[in-house]
């Protein structure tokens, strides 16, 4: 058991202070037309922000954890693998790959099912068809992938080598070791760190707009353009990111606090 | 490509001789995808949710005068030309200014409308009163997007036609070239008309517009290169011209309608 931190047990002042700042600017919302107008246009990109973090948080994890698996393999060739991916991605910039991806490898994915459509006699598709939300989420979860394959490697590590030769002496084959053993007691030490990268990536979401997909950043960009006033219209980007992830990371303390309670 | 270049050339041909009697070609309900990203008032934005503008109006007027249908998608600036250039998408459209070197890698329609550049500068400026005087004075500094008119502008027109020149903040958005101008970063943005008359509207005094307009700009929709939708539609545009829709509709957005209200 990990005891419990002070920090846990202090009256959350900052929640109060914040939910009094977020309570003005609700308030501010509702009464001024301004605010209101911008509102009702950024909406419609929260979903777009919500779909596009969590697909490419969860594509991001399942990768991740083959990655960090893969970098632990016992096969040379899987590790060394696994190992170049992992940091030449986490090398290049979240920007730069998703530039990439959606200007460089989507239309050169197009050209090879094109390639490989025309071997079966079936129409071509067209780059336009590979709509740019997807690539974008590509990018990140490419991005991603890397980050959290180093966040579960450092899980999986921090188990002690005892508890697996235990585990062998009692005659438990390697996948249930993994599933019985390790993966649980990792999974309590990588949640942290896992919701950190979730946190992280809401905002990193904002990238998207680059390309020109409608997530709230996108929106409050195109907003400021046509009533002119960036002040109103920043304050009420940054009020919905606040909102998404500080509830995400209310959330993510609740759990982590039942893992550790659970003790499992 | 080869095979395009005839197909393009009878559509043009067709397109002229359709204009000679007054009729415009027929396109047959084709679907033609379009890329903006209504981020330039008055010409396309957003105002209450909804995408309105010059240009949604103008092409409007295109789809019912060609017989097409229009699919809108959206991408940001930086990456417009580069699709439609791909051929991603069949036609992009947000105040393009008609330049040499984007025509190496986008066929351009006629020019559809004439752009002015104005200064904008603080409402209590007073170091400086025209462009002249502007460039004369070292210590002015001046803010623009990266490859749009007011870069090319200020490169051109004000300054010493230096791109590098380091009196020229760059910065990704045009919005952000204003506030930059508003909080003391700069001193100088240079917009169009229109847009210049919206800032300063929504300013409150902090804002005002100051010379004589400068460089003029004709704007062009782009499409990509050999492309047969640029005849049909350079043939609307005229006839639209001619009959006095393009006016009109300059005198619904750039006169009667309020921005930033």
């Amino acid at each position: 058991m990990i005891p419990q931190s002070p920090q846990d047990r202090d009256f959350p002042w900052w929640l109060l202070v914040a939910a009094s700042i977020a309570a003005y600017l609700m308030y501010r919302v509702v009464s001024d037309d301004l605010y209101h107008a911008v509102l009702t246009t950024l909406s419609k990109g929260i979903w777009v922000t919500i779909f596009v973090t969590t697909v490419g948080f969860s594509f991001a994890s399942l990768i991740g954890l083959l990655l960090a698996t893969g970098s632990l393999s016992r096969f040379l060739v899987i590790r060394q693998l696994c190992r170049f991916y992992i940091e030449i991605v986490r090398g290049v910039p979240i920007l730069v790959l998703l530039l990439y991806v959606a200007f460089v490898i989507a239309p050169g994915m197009v050209a090879l099912v094109n390639w490989a459509l025309e071997g079966i006699g079936a129409d071509p598709i067209r780059t336009r068809d590979f709509s740019l939300m997807w690539r974008a989420i590509i990018a990140l979860t490419i991005g991603y992938s890397a980050f959290i394959a180093e966040v579960f490697r450092a899980g999986l590590q921090s188990i002690e080598r005892g508890q697996i030769e235990a585990a062998e002496a009692l005659g438990l084959g390697s996948w249930d070791r993994f599933r019985h053993i390790v993966f649980p007691q990792a999974f309590r030490r990588i949640m942290p760190p896992l919701g950190n990268d979730f946190i992280a990536m809401i905002k990193d979401s904002s990238l998207v707009s680059v390309l020109g997909v409608l997530d709230v950043t996108q929106l409050g960009k195109v907003t400021a353009a046509g009533n002119f006033r960036y002040f109103e219209t920043y304050n009420v980007v940054a009020l919905i990111y606040l909102i998404m992830t500080v509830s995400l990371s209310l959330v993510l303390r609740r759990i982590e606090r039942r893992l550790r309670q659970k003790g499992i | 490509m080869k095979l395009l270049a005839p197909l393009a050339a009878a559509a043009a041909l067709f397109a002229t001789t359709a204009l000679a009697d007054g009729h415009m070609p027929d396109l047959d309900g084709r679907e033609i995808v379009i890329v903006t990203e209504n981020a330039y008032p008055p010409l396309q934005f957003i105002a209450d949710g909804k995408a309105i503008g010059w240009e949604y109006d103008a092409m409007a007027e295109v789809a019912e005068r060609l017989n097409v249908t229009i699919v809108y998608e959206n991408i940001s600036w930086d990456a417009m030309i580069a699709a439609v250039s791909e051929g991603q998408y069949d036609m992009g459209m947000t105040g393009i200014t008609i330049r040499e070197d984007r025509a190496e890698v986008v066929d351009f329609s006629d020019s559809y409308m004439t752009s002015q550049m104005v200064m904008l500068v603080r409402g209590d400026e007073e170091r400086f009163t025209d462009a002249a005087s502007f460039a004369a004075d070292a210590d002015l500094m001046s803010a623009a997007q990266p490859g749009t008119t007011p870069f090319y502008v200020t490169v051109y027109d004000v300054l010493d036609g230096d791109e590098a020149n380091p009196r020229i903040q760059l910065m990704e958005t045009f919005g952000a070239t204003v506030q930059a101008l508003r909080t003391g970063d700069v001193d100088m943005v240079l917009t169009d008309g229109t847009a210049g008359a919206g800032y300063v509207e929504a300013s409150d005094g902090g804002l005002k517009i100051i010379g004589e307009p400068l460089g003029t700009e004709d704007f062009g929709f782009i499409f990509p290169k050999g492309s047969d939708l640029v005849a049909p539609i350079n043939a609307a545009i005229a006839d639209m011209a001619a009959d006095g829709t393009l006016e009109a509709l300059n005198t619904k957005w750039f006169l009667e309608y309020k921005l930033g209200q």
